[in-house]
């Protein structure tokens, strides 16, 4: 007679061995190592998207009509590139061989790292990428009319009073000096927020896990980051 | 979380913990994984027990959230392997047991839909109607005829496999 699945189970557990508990020593092991991983991929891919604009800007530019705002760019992004390669470099050596809380540790520091200099890498990086699209603008195509020129033409010809300063209108100089002022001031923060719309996610959820864990480490018992 | 909070408030529900996980899980490593996020979510949750249900009820809540959670983050992402994470030891849950007939009906109900999965379990840990409908969070009417219909299935399943 077969057995029905209540005696099965009844059965099945009877014995005292049938129910061990798997040991709690590596908990955070493959948790940090999988946030880890994920960062560097996502890092990855955003370094080749940044190699990948860097290179279509320059044709766009050109085609579009604004080769003066392309080239700047291009090199600002090949800039963004190379230096973020030094920090890849720098994550890849983190040692994945201590135990899951000093890995996690490390990749912290390294992730502060990162935003403090991100934060003052905007404070150029972002009044830059203006006065680029500025000038981009300001100077048009190669060897055709430049439409800063003739815009000011075209106001000194509506407002003939307007104050001029080395041959452009004063209130102009005043916006674009005004505008970059502003874009250095608040630059950190914006590159801070940027960072926080790409990497906000994975940055909260490893300070909670940090945060975890230095309260199990805080409790006496079992370490539970052990490798 | 202290050896003293996993000996006296986990270690004596280990059982509760272990089966659910067996349930959701399909190999060594993936039930270890389970098991230890299990515990980990009963401590961080533990200022959240009101004593309105049983401690035991509690675990078997936490637990099956846990589990399904943990299922559909997997069936969302399955993890891809690379040689440098490769997985030390993958062991087919289908041996986790030393009793065989066990190791055939956790291998039937992980063919279950992740609600009857733990309909059956709770049924099968004695749970009443009422307890089961509070533990998955439905109304205990339909539970009965929802038992019967797994236990058809679970018994075709094993049909040949037990005697």
């Amino acid at each position: 007679m077969e057995k029905s699945i209540e005696t099965i189970w009844e059965q099945g557990f009877l014995k005292d061995d049938v129910l061990v508990a798997p040991k709690l020593n590596d908990l955070y092991n493959k948790k940090s190592q999988h946030i880890v991983d994920k960062f560097k991929r996502m890092y990855e891919i955003n370094i080749i998207a940044i190699v990948v604009f860097a290179l279509l800007i320059l044709p766009f530019s050109y085609f579009t009509g604004i080769p003066y705002m392309g080239i700047p760019m291009f090199f600002l992004f090949i800039a963004v590139v190379l230096v973020n390669r030094k920090l890849k470099k720098k994550l890849d050596k983190i040692d994945n061989t201590k135990n899951s809380y000093q890995y996690l540790s490390s990749f912290d520091q390294w992730i502060k790292e990162l935003v403090s200099l991100n934060t003052k890498l905007s404070r150029y990086l972002y009044p830059y990428v203006f006065l680029s699209m500025f000038l981009g603008f300001w100077f048009g195509s190669f060897g055709e009319n430049i439409p800063g020129q003739d815009l000011v033409e075209f106001l000194q010809n509506k407002y003939p009073d307007m104050f001029m300063l080395f041959g452009l209108p004063l209130l102009g100089i005043i916006a674009v000096i005004l505008a970059l002022g502003l874009l250095a001031l608040f630059g950190g923060r914006i590159g801070q927020w940027d960072l926080n719309l790409v990497y906000g996610r994975i940055i909260k959820k490893l300070d909670i896990m940090m945060r975890d864990m230095e309260e199990l480490r805080g409790e006496s018992g079992i370490d539970i980051t052990n490798r | 979380m202290s050896s003293d909070f996993y000996t006296a408030s986990i270690l004596p529900f280990a059982g509760i913990i272990i089966k659910m996980c067996r349930a959701y899980t399909d190999t060594q490593e993936d039930f270890e994984d389970y098991y230890q996020e299990v515990c980990l979510q009963i401590w961080r949750t533990k200022d959240n027990f009101k004593e309105e249900s049983k401690w035991s009820t509690w675990i078997y809540r936490l637990s099956l959230n846990v589990c399904m959670t943990l299922l559909k983050k997997r069936k969302k992402s399955k993890v891809s392997f690379t040689s440098d994470n490769l997985p030390d030891e993958v062991v087919e849950d289908s041996k986790a047991f030393a009793d065989e007939p066990l190791n055939y009906l956790f291998n039937a109900i992980r063919q279950l839909s992740e609600v009857d999965r733990a309909v059956i379990l709770l049924y099968l840990e004695e749970k009443t109607y009422q307890e089961i409908a509070d533990i998955i969070g439905t109304n205990p009417n339909n539970i009965g005829v929802r038992i019967t219909r797994i236990k058809e299935r679970l018994k075709k399943e094993l049909d040949g496999k037990v005697n």
